[in-house]
């Protein structure tokens, strides 16, 4: 089962994961303006969320990690010198 | 320029498998970066000379692939085995799932005369392509794979079916099956 994990600190309250989810799994908690995970069972990782969110606030474990072939590895061994 | 070519010499006779196809898993990899640019540009100017017709062209593409790649499929009725067939087919460079969320009992769900399904797509080279090229995904090329999807379900269970995009992210596709009962 996908575990989700909120770095509330992290967390600017934007709520663009909540507007974003095709699934409902947020819901912004009133009290304190962070994100919450309502709904994980029907999370699909599709990681979405991960791409909208500014903050890099989430972390999605025990999920089908989708092959990433397009990154080109000379590429990153160029940046990894530079960055 | 300071590029290193390494040249393959040898003597080259025909043959009708050859033993030796040169180049180790780098050169596979250059070919498939080479290959992702060229296919994507591609799809961005198809769309820019045809605008929407260009999903209509690439789906009917698509769609021709595969009912040409589940002709050697085992014909079924049954659609969840229809689809694990196409698993195979489709191999792991598409890799997918029934699914379905939570609280919803089965897979499929009977609608008159249509059946459908939600069918989850983790790996995807058309996704890997388009995040290569920095094109965004539900374009033209997306079309490819819905047209491969319903050619090859058709073509096993003799039926009319088509593909609808739900959702699409960067490590994963929800799309919905629907097959129509009562032939094509
Ligand atoms: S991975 Fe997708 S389904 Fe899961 S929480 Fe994020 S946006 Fe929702
Ligand atoms: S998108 Fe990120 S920052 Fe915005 S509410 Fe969701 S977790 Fe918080």
């Amino acid at each position: 089962m996908v575990e989700i994990e909120i770095d509330e600190d992290a967390c600017v309250g934007c709520g663009s994961c909540v507007d974003d989810c095709p699934n409902d799994v947020y819901k912004m908690n009133e009290e304190t303006w962070k994100t919450t995970v309502v709904n994980a069972d029907d999370c699909m990782a599709c990681l979405s969320c991960h791409e909208i969110c500014p903050s890099q606030a989430m972390t999605h474990s025990n999920i089908h990690v989708a092959k990433r072939l397009y990154i080109d590895r000379k590429v990153n061994d160029v940046l990894e010198k530079i960055i | 320029m300071d590029m290193e070519i390494e040249e393959i010499r040898g003597t080259f006779k025909p043959e009708i498998i050859p033993k030796e196809t040169g180049g180790d898993i780098e050169d596979y990899e250059e070919a498939l970066h080479v290959l992702m640019k060229f296919v994507g540009s591609m799809s961005s100017a198809l769309e820019q000379v045809s605008g929407r017709g260009a999903n209509a062209i690439v789906y009917q593409a698509g769609k021709r692939m595969g009912h040409d790649a589940a002709k050697m499929m085992e014909k079924t009725d049954d659609l969840e085995q229809a689809l694990n067939e196409m698993g195979e087919v489709l191999g792991v460079e598409f890799y997918f799932e029934m699914w379905k969320p939570a609280g919803q009992e089965g897979y499929t769900i009977e609608k008159g005369n249509e059946t459908v399904v939600k069918v989850l797509f983790m790996d995807c080279v058309v996704r890997q392509t388009l995040r290569r090229t920095g094109l965004p995904q539900k374009g033209p090329l997306c079309y490819l794979l819905y047209g491969y999807m319903v050619g090859a379900v058709e073509e096993v269970m003799s039926i009319k079916g088509k593909l609808d995009i739900d959702h699409v992210g960067p490590n994963a596709c929800l799309k919905t099956l629907t097959i129509k009962w009562g032939g094509k």
